[in-house]
């Protein structure tokens, strides 16, 4: 397989906005002061910052699909030779093509999302991504509607298959709770208990309240770089080792590839893809950062990339394996359920703290390699950063 | 907040006639009688566009559950079911268990479907079928 892509790439800058305040803000009635556009450019000027280039340094833009990407570059005054619109994850992957390509030397990566003070619906008659994907919005007649439980049915299936349990899966929230109580960034800190999981609210059975990723305003920036202006650049560029991706479409609306082999074929291509690009296996891998918009994402993907054996995920989260100090640290900042929901963006740049050792008390120890992994209906995509 | 509605594409409106009229079709391809559902303008297995519109036995099982404990529509007050049903026929379909509820584990349960008058449209919803 192509390893085309190893090193040819690094991250330099990155850079979020304040949503711990924000949130706090929020609930205290105040009115939001930055909407969409306004957060993703906070964001960019932190990143610009951390890395220590100018904004007449980037030659390339990636706008994330909340904000429209000829206003984003009118207000932070980019020209780009080269350009796009994509979410995080087809992101970080397109700007390493075009610096692979030549088409762009240094890519400014900007998201923001004013999803709470904005009333995003993400269920219901208006629900967010139902452009996009027609399982969210097709089965609206028997009330069956958001992501939330079209995860929720197939988890529910999963569960009989496998005979994880609801205190197993528990142990997702409760690890990511515990990380984020050690991130001062979070916007959930207070620690929880598998007993207050399993106490909690239903949202939709069998999917509990902490299951479900937080909604928050928000903005995150990344500067991705060629290796090697990065290397000259900074003593300590992130780099990317290895992307891969694969999409199960056929079947999707009827979810026929979540309800009966819960993504793990794509997953498991992807597996192949980005381990062998990277020259690297699942044993060589420090921490995961999960896409988590709802908790049973862990699971799957703990099985789909070999980290263990189909079937086995509750028995190895319930070991304490993805605990901070386990043998698989995942979503070490808290992720979407605890820190922010910033929809894949943030698990990007908490990949590079890792790397970079800046991570303070949540620090994985001799953090060498990080690998992202997301799955949105179907969609597997991984991204192995190291150093 | 809102009420439900169906996507109406131009191949849904033929299937929503005939629930209207009591009865399930599913879209079969003309050159290698695949089913397909949704409906759509093309077979994704063999690429022939043309197709006909067959009935239903009306049976088939049921994959997954989930009961709803948060209000997403006007026209669905919580707690209410959704099911995933694969059709005897093949494709999976969601839908609404109406009538008893099996205790334990829904999966694996033979299911019959009906019609029921929802706010104002005529829809499917399926019943725990005892002879199954």
């Amino acid at each position: 397989m192509s390893n085309q892509l190893s090193n040819v790439a690094a991250v330099v800058g990155i850079g979020h906005t304040d949503w711990r305040k924000d949130y706090a803000a929020h609930r205290a009635g105040e009115a939001g002061k930055l909407d969409s556009i306004g957060l993703a450019s906070l964001a960019f000027t932190r990143a610009l910052k951390d890395a220590g280039i100018s904004r007449d340094e980037v030659d390339g833009l990636i706008v994330g699909p909340t904000t429209p990407y000829e206003r984003m570059g009118e207000v932070l005054g980019i020209d780009a030779r080269w350009g796009g619109q994509a979410d995080a994850m087809l992101a970080v992957m397109q700007a390493t093509m075009a610096i692979h390509a030549g088409l762009a030397e240094v890519v400014a990566l900007v998201y923001g999302n004013n999803q709470r003070t904005g009333k995003t619906n993400y269920g219901g008659a208006n629900a967010a991504g139902g452009a996009s994907f027609l399982s969210y919005v097709y089965h609206a007649p028997w009330g069956f509607t958001s992501q939330g439980a079209l995860y929720a049915l197939m988890f529910q299936r999963y569960m009989e298959e496998t005979g994880l349990t609801s205190t197993q899966l528990g142990e997702v929230a409760v690890a990511q709770r515990l990380a984020a109580s050690l991130n001062p960034e979070a916007v959930m800190q207070k620690r929880i208990t598998v007993e207050d999981y399993l106490a909690s609210d239903f949202v939709c059975e069998p999917l509990h309240l902490f299951d479900y990723c937080l909604v928050n305003d928000g903005g995150v920036a990344l500067i991705i770089m060629s290796a090697e202006r990065a290397r000259k650049l900074r003593p300590d560029p992130v780099m990317i080792h290895g992307v891969g991706r694969y999409d199960l479409n056929r079947g999707a609306t009827s979810l026929e590839p979540r309800l009966t082999e819960y993504y793990l074929p794509a997953q498991q291509k992807v597996a192949a893809q980005v381990f062998d690009m990277a020259g690297v296996g699942p044993e060589d891998i420090s921490s995961a950062q999960i896409y988590d918009s709802f908790s049973c994402h862990i699971p799957l993907a703990l099985e789909g990339y070999g980290y263990c054996a189909p079937g086995e995920a509750g028995r190895f989260m319930q070991d304490g394996n993805i605990k901070l100090g386990g043998r698989l640290p995942v979503n070490t900042s808290g992720g979407h359920l605890s820190e922010s929901y910033m929809q894949g963006w943030g698990h990007q740049i908490e990949a590079v703290r890792q790397i970079r050792g800046t991570c303070g008390e949540r620090q994985v120890e001799n953090c060498r390699f990080v690998h992202y992994s997301s799955d949105v209906a179907g969609k597997a995509v991984s991204i192995i950063y190291g150093r | 907040m809102g009420k439900s509605q169906p996507v109406m594409s131009i191949d849904d409106r033929i299937m929503w006639d005939g629930i209207e009229h009591g009865e399930l079709k599913l879209q079969s391809c003309s050159h290698c009688r695949t089913l397909r559902y949704p409906p759509g303008p093309i077979c994704a297995e063999c690429l022939s566009m043309e197709s006909n519109w067959v009935p239903v036995a009306g049976t088939g099982t049921i994959l997954s559950w989930v009961t709803f404990h948060k209000r997403y529509f006007d026209d669905f007050p919580p707690p209410y079911n959704s099911v995933a049903v694969r059709l005897d026929e093949g494709p999976i379909i969601m839908s609404n268990l109406v009538g008893d509820e099996p205790e334990g584990s829904w999966i694996g349960k033979r299911v019959r479907l009906e019609f029921v008058d929802h706010d104002g449209r005529r829809q499917h919803a399926v019943r725990i079928d005892r002879a199954g």
